[in-house]
């Protein structure tokens, strides 16, 4: 062979190519020429296996014109994929289409109790105030939930808590977060800043606004100098942390047996249905209580604050039936994202 | 404690609403429950004249009556009352008035002639007992007018805290409405005749205990009949919340709602020689004035006469020494009694009465003469009763009023408010508690206990008026102070003082825990705590919780179930030990609400009881029914089973830095025996199963899934640094090993023998298992897949090799299980 039949056989090629790129209807067949014509058993290469037979100096003309021949193929096949894929592309879009505005299948959503989500929103602002949470024990004495918090056997005072009693004498279950304080001071000396929720019992028949088993929060601080106008400006911003920053607060006196002076304190905010509502006891520390918890009243002074769990969560989510908490209906808690 | 306006009024002046008074009260700290207007349900009364009173022609027991009611028409109405006259004036209800009892007032035909209303009698006014005869009012009623506006009253209901047993009578809440209003408050005792007969003529007193009776008064009244109260005592007794019994006892109860001092009054013709006051002998039997027979406790007070208990101290009178209409003299007691022993008498009998409230309380002593010459007062007022000179008393009449001490500057420092000395001092004075310039200041009572000596002239003395006996420490008075000067003036200010140091929350884990499932679609629920025998009896104690590495408060506990003394029903009368009995309890409420599907867990306390000693532990249960999640047109509804219950266990697992292990099944009354499993693990352990079959709310479709478990830190948070090593870039490579297991193993066993054997692997997972042929029957074959990440050299790949050729030689030793094949990257 020579090197003008091997040029013509490669023109040939070349001229051959430019129909057989121009007749391809899909870039897989674009491909499959692609290769028949370019790969490494393609027909270039095949015309080029006759390179051999030619005298020395003509190898390298002969190389040219392939590589030539070459790359003006590739720039065919090149030119010609661009305008199939495209087509190509709208194509599989067609025919890829669904429907996606079909709903989707509705998940099965999960919820958090109302009540252990209020607790945690109390100790969630209280914390801004340098109070962290601790936990008492349920199954209580007589002697903390009650005498050391100056509520002495056979005062009337005791008629404010009706007391679930176990068989073992002188166990009760707590009527309220507050023996929690004495276990507070015994455990470790001021500064105090602490919470303390968690479940409480009484001997109480069940109603909208009542139930035997409850939950409160007890707020206790104990510090050289706390004030009761230190209690009136936490509680409000307590207060506004539950109730939005619009909530006013009505402090009045209350009684308690363990507080001296005590407090009472009402709160109002634009949401609220019936004008100032009752939410939580507090007052200053009882010199007593102080000094049963082995702090001394003459050099620290402190305040205390206990508040309804579900109260607070029924006057925050307008539910108007505690018993809803504990019947755990899944349609009612749904409503709790 | 009910205050009637008029009577409040007899002892002070008020110019405000009762609205005003009840706002005003409540923010002195006396919280007034509700105001009402007694007589408001008179509709359609009016005060009316009777013009003419004439027989009916055709009925002898019927009188024609006409009726003046101001301007208008006058009224003919029938009348059947024979108490009537021309002249008197009356409570009319006119045609379409509505009786307390609700009936309605309508025209209405009597015998043939036409009534335009009724004449009311007290009875069917609700306002007084007597039923047979109108309500005759008085000469000076204004005609015409609403009854509500002539014989209603404003009614202040207060709740009166147990530390101010004082503010129980009208007189006690008329001084603190005297200190809000600044107007002066006197009570003018009633004079009292005496006659010429000594109260000590044939009746003696004698009192056997005088710690727990330190001061009794008697007196007698001759000459009593009984009878009903006039009108306006019984209508004042209804609207305080009394009801009339007889002249004799309305004066005590007057007596005790004016001043705040029960008596009792006996009739003096049943009572012996001598009045005794001593404790009741064991056994001894009372018969109380509601008829019950009373057995007696050698500690309770009674009023005796020679014979026998008359009455029990402070809490009831007898029935043999009842007042009765044939009564005519009577003993009037006086007493002042332990409260201690009072408030155990009466919880002993569970006979809570308006006496036994005040006594409990604390009485002051000068009230028991007063109290007695008040009601023979009034007694000789409404019975014709005539006093006998002179009381019968035992014990002194008067303890010396109390001087207290306060540090101004100390009352400012509890506050925070910057009230002067003498402000202090000014607001005390207002509730009749004066200043004593003379009293030495010094002494200081800061509890009962404890008592400190205040710097020259740091200090104020007070006298504490002889009502005031809750006023014992310098903290009673600062809230005195508070009360007085108005809590709404204290400023709001933070506590700027030293901060305690941190403590990480014991909620930490809890509420990761709670956040994970609430993500991944449970329901969070809070059930109760306390449950029913049958419920606690479901329970049984996994060996896995108790045998494991878990702490007792995380939940590793048991012992025996805690029972109440005094439960409230039998439902719930004792703590769980488990918290899925009341978890499944919400589970059956939640399929008859109609919930085929749902997950709920509860992160709780459970409570048991060891050689006494009760605990508290902290566990997480769960319960799973039915679609995990919902089907959708191109793919079918994933439903919860058992590997989906473990997923989620795992995600927990892996928070505490494990991987739970399932070990052999649990024998408990709650789950199924063939379809559970114990969890044992170092940081989670407890049970997970179907519900068993035998219990009440299983069913076909859907079955119940249920879980335990304790975590480690649950209960006490967890602070936890881990160490994590950066990865190799040499990809993690698997080995799938074919074990055929024999019927008598269990995957778990096979699993745990890989976890201990091949410790480089960071996973070992079943990807396969399958049971039939070619296998033998009870055969099974499970593929296990181990993931081991080579190091950058990829030396370790022989130490790899040989723990599984360990784990094969194992596995085939302990269980059974022989290998199928090997095959691996």
């Amino acid at each position: 062979m020579d090197l003008a039949a091997l040029e013509k056989q490669l023109r040939t090629l070349q001229a051959d190519a430019a129909t057989q790129v121009a007749a391809a209807t899909s870039t897989a067949e674009l491909d499959d020429l692609g290769s028949s014509l370019l790969g490494k058993r393609g027909a270039i290469t095949e015309v080029l296996r006759g390179i051999g037979t030619l005298p020395a100096q003509d190898r390298p003309k002969i190389g040219a014109i392939a590589n030539e021949v070459r790359a003006a193929i590739d720039e065919l096949v090149g030119a010609r994929r661009v305008a199939l894929s495209a087509g190509e592309l709208l194509e599989r879009i067609e025919r890829e289409r669904v429907d996606a505005t079909t709903p989707g299948p509705a998940p099965r959503l999960g919820s958090l109790h109302p009540i252990p989500e209020t607790i945690a929103a109390i100790s969630e602002i209280m914390s801004t105030f340098g109070f962290v949470v601790a936990e008492g024990q349920e199954i209580e004495d007589d002697v903390t939930n009650f005498q050391l918090l100056n509520i002495p056997e056979d005062h009337p005072s005791r008629d404010l808590w009706d007391t679930l009693y176990l068989q073992e004498p002188g166990r009760l279950l707590r009527t309220h977060t507050s023996p929690g304080q004495i276990r507070t001071m015994q455990a470790g000396g001021p500064p105090i800043r602490v919470i303390l929720p968690g479940r409480c019992f009484r001997y109480e028949a069940v109603d909208a606004s009542h139930g035997f088993e409850f939950h409160q929060v007890e707020g206790l601080l104990v510090d050289r100098s706390a004030t009761l106008s230190d209690l009136k400006g936490i509680l409000d911003e307590l207060a506004k942390g539950l109730f939005g920053s619009a909530a006013r607060t009505r402090f009045r006196p209350g009684y308690y047996p363990f507080t001296e002076p005590s407090v009472a304190v009402d709160v109002s905010w634009p949401g609220s249905k019936d004008g100032w509502m009752t939410i939580l006891g507090a007052g200053m520390v009882h010199p007593v209580v102080l000094e049963n918890g082995g702090i001394d009243p003459e050099t620290h002074q402190g305040f205390a604050f206990g508040l309804g769990v579900e109260r607070i969560a029924m006057l925050r989510h307008g539910i108007p039936d505690l018993r809803a908490f504990l019947e755990n209906d899944l349609r009612f808690l749904a409503g709790f994202r | 404690m009910k205050i009637p306006l008029s009577w409040l009024r007899e002892f002070t002046d008020v110019q405000l609403t009762a609205e005003q008074l009840a706002d005003a009260l409540t923010l002195r700290g006396l919280e007034v429950r509700g105001v009402e207007r007694w007589g408001a349900n008179w509709s359609k009364m009016v005060v009316g004249e009777l013009l003419e009173v004439a027989p009916h022609p055709k009925a002898d027991r019927l009188q024609l009556t006409k009726v003046r009611i101001g301007d208008g028409p006058i009224l003919n109405i029938v009348c059947g009352a024979r108490n009537i006259s021309a002249g008197q004036r009356i409570p009319v209800a006119l045609v379409g008035a509505l009786m307390p009892d609700g009936r309605r007032i309508e025209r209405a035909e009597k015998m043939g002639i036409a009534s335009e209303g009724m004449l009311c009698s007290g009875q069917e006014l609700d306002a007084t007992d007597d039923g047979d005869g109108i309500l005759i009012l008085d000469p000076s009623a204004p005609l015409g007018v609403p009854l509500v506006d002539y014989l209603g009253e404003d009614v202040i209901d207060v709740d009166v805290k147990p530390n101010r047993g004082d503010l129980l009578s009208i007189l006690g809440l008329a001084r603190e409405v005297g200190a809000i209003t600044g107007a002066p408050v006197a009570y003018a005792a009633r004079p009292l005749k005496e006659g010429a007969d000594a109260v000590g003529a044939g009746l003696a007193l004698r009192v056997a205990d005088e710690t727990l009776a330190p001061h009794v008064v008697l007196r007698v009244v001759d000459g009593v009949s009984v009878a009903a109260s006039p009108d306006r005592v019984q209508m004042r007794l209804k609207a305080a919340g009394l009801r009339s019994i007889s002249n004799v006892v309305d004066a005590t109860n007057y007596i005790m709602l004016e001043l705040g001092k029960p008596t009792h009054a006996f009739d003096r013709a049943k009572v012996g020689d001598t009045v005794h006051i001593r404790l009741a002998k064991k056994g001894e039997k009372l018969e109380t004035l509601d008829h019950e027979v009373r057995t007696l406790d050698a500690t309770d007070l009674v009023v005796a006469d020679e014979r026998a208990a008359l009455a029990l101290a402070g809490v009831m009178g007898g029935a043999s020494s009842e007042v009765s209409p044939s009564t005519t003299s009577v003993i009037v007691e006086s007493a002042i009694f332990a409260p201690t022993s009072v408030r155990r008498s009466a919880q002993r009998h569970s006979l809570r009465s308006e006496a036994s409230h005040r006594f409990e309380r604390g009485q002051e002593r000068r009230l028991a003469a007063l109290g007695a010459d008040q009601v023979a007062a009034l007694l000789a007022d409404w019975t014709g009763g005539l006093a006998r000179a002179g009381r019968l008393t035992s014990g002194a009449e008067e303890m010396p009023e109390g001087v207290l001490n306060f540090r101004p500057s100390r009352v400012r420092a509890l506050l925070g408010v910057s009230l002067t000395d003498d402000e202090q001092v000014e607001l005390l004075s207002s509730i009749g508690i004066n200043a004593d310039a003379a009293a030495d200041a010094t002494k200081i009572v800061v509890t009962p206990k404890r008592s400190v000596s205040a710097e020259k002239g740091g200090a104020r003395a007070v006298r504490v008026p002889s009502w005031r006996s809750d006023l014992q420490i310098e903290a009673d008075l600062a809230e005195e102070i508070a009360r007085l000067y108005g809590y709404e003036r204290i400023p709001s200010t933070i506590p700027s003082a030293d901060l305690p140091s941190h403590r990480p929350s014991p909620t930490l884990l809890r509420d990761r825990v709670r956040r994970l499932l609430s993500d991944i679609g449970l329901h969070e629920v809070v059930t109760h705590a306390l449950v029913s025998a049958v419920q606690a009896e479901l329970w049984s104690e996994p060996t896995a919780l108790v045998a494991g590495g878990l702490a007792v408060s995380e939940g590793a506990a048991g012992g025996d179930s805690i029972v109440l003394q005094n439960p409230l029903s039998v439902d719930h009368d004792r703590l769980r030990q488990s918290l899925l009995p009341s978890l499944l309890d919400r589970v059956d409420a939640n399929l008859r609400y109609g919930a085929d599907s749902g997950a709920i867990f509860e992160v709780g306390h459970g409570y048991g009881s060891t050689k006494g000693t009760p605990t508290e532990w902290t566990r997480l249960a769960i319960a799973v029914w039915g679609e995990r999640e919902q089907g959708a047109p191109s793919a079918g509804a994933m439903t919860w089973n058992l590997d989906e219950l473990k997923r989620l266990l795992a995600k927990i697992a892996h928070l505490v830095g494990e991987r739970p292990t399932y070990g052999a099944p649990v024998e408990s009354a709650v789950l199924h025996p063939g379809i559970n499993a114990a969890i044992t693990g170092e940081r989670i352990a407890g049970l997970l199963g179907e519900l068993h079959p035998a219990s009440p709310i299983w069913r076909e479709e859907p079955r119940i899934l249920i879980a335990e478990v304790a975590v480690a830190g649950l209960r006490a948070g967890r602070v936890e640094i881990v160490n994590v090593t950066l990865p190799p870039a040499t990809p993690p490579v698997q080995r799938d090993i074919a074990l055929v297991i024999p019927a008598t193993t269990t995957v778990g066993e096979v699993v745990a023998v890989a976890r201990t054997t091949v410790l480089r692997a960071s996973q070992i997972e079943l990807f396969d298992l399958f049971a039939g042929p070619p296998l033998a029957p009870g055969e099974r074959s499970a593929g296990l897949r181990f993931t081991f990440q080579p190091s950058a050299t990829g030396a370790d790949d022989a130490a790899f090799s040989a723990e599984l050729a360990a784990f094969e030689g194992t596995v085939l030793r302990a269980c059974g299980a022989r290998v199928r094949g090997v095959d691996g990257q």
